[in-house]
């Protein structure tokens, strides 16, 4: 009706323009590992130093960072997907422009952490 | 001078990072919920679940794997100078299955809600929650602030063991999502006593 000229071809049509791997400059190539959605994420020293070299991604990442932040706070934020943030997060990672300070995974089956986390909520008003 | 700047950045180590996923049908409150507690407006990101759609659109010529973009609501809450808990809900279209290890890599529990009149939702959080062996709680949203079935007949209808605690909630009210969270985290609490087998 609009006359795309996508109309009826065999691309899906809510793909977005911006393709996972043009954003991560062709890496596509997650951490063996995938950082954690909570992992927090602050930027360094040389991060912060570095930031204008920086293409404008990774720099609004940077920026962002200055104040510890979740992985999946920086995709809501930036409104990045979140595998996309993940990669993103993961070569300033690699670069020392910020550093990630990912979950514990014995805390969920620590009584102790339990036991501070609900007491913490009990404090709730 | 030159020692200042890196003694204030050490000063402010990041907090742990912790967490409890939120689960149920589409609808059922669940961003209501995170909103209630959370002390950040509830956000939104973009994520994928890679599933299986064999089962369901078997008379479709769907390849075997399906990825599906999804919203992702989360919010947190501080919990001392050290702990940060956050709160994810898991998206609503189940009918994708529930294929998010990532999603549930590492939490404390889960809190399902349910609601009293579409029952059939919360099934694929409570297969899912009991299959990889995360603790969690059932909790009955009160919409309205009444129940429209009786507790016990909710958890006939459930089919779930007598262990799994059966709370209602109304998923608007702040202390009640509060409650409702500690009640996940003594069932992930008691859990950590008991003897491996």
């Amino acid at each position: 009706m609009t006359g795309h000229p996508d109309a009826g071809s065999a691309e899906p049509s809510d793909v977005s323009l911006v393709r996972p791997y043009v954003m991560t400059s062709g890496s596509s190539q997650e951490p063996r590992s995938p950082i954690e959605i909570e992992a927090q994420v602050l930027t360094s020293e040389l991060g912060l130093a570095a930031a204008e070299q920086l293409r404008f991604e990774l720099r609004d990442i940077v920026a962002l960072c200055r104040c510890t932040v979740a992985v999946a706070e920086v995709a809501a934020a930036l409104r990045l997907h979140i595998g996309v943030a993940r990669v993103l997060i993961a070569e300033l990672a690699d670069r020392g422009l910020v550093t990630v300070h990912r979950p514990d995974g014995e805390l969920g089956t620590d009584p102790g952490t339990i036991e501070r986390i609900i007491r913490g909520l009990e404090a709730l008003r | 001078m030159d020692s200042k700047h890196s003694a204030d950045r050490g000063a402010r180590r990041p907090p742990i990072p912790v967490k409890i996923v939120i689960g149920g049908g589409f609808g059922v409150g669940k961003t209501t919920a995170v909103g209630a507690i959370s002390e950040i407006s509830p956000l939104t990101t973009e994520a994928s679940i890679t599933s299986v759609a064999a089962e369901i659109d078997r008379t479709s010529e769907m390849p075997e794997k399906t990825t599906t973009t999804v919203a992702l609501d989360f919010g947190c809450i501080t919990v001392d100078d050290e702990l940060k808990l956050y709160l994810f809900g898991t998206p609503g279209q189940d009918r994708f299955g529930f294929m998010w290890q990532d999603l549930v890599q590492g939490a404390l529990g889960a809190l399902v809600l349910v609601d009293s009149r579409r029952l059939g939702d919360c099934y694929p959080a409570v297969d899912y929650f009991e299959r990889i062996g995360l603790p969690f709680v059932i909790a009955v949203n009160l919409f309205d602030g009444r129940l429209s079935h009786d507790l016990d007949d909710v958890r006939w209808a459930l089919a779930v063991h007598e262990d799994v605690p059966l709370i209602t909630v109304d998923a608007r009210a702040r202390m009640s999502v509060r409650d409702a969270l500690l009640a996940v985290l003594r069932r992930a609490r008691d859990r950590t006593m008991l003897p491996r087998i």
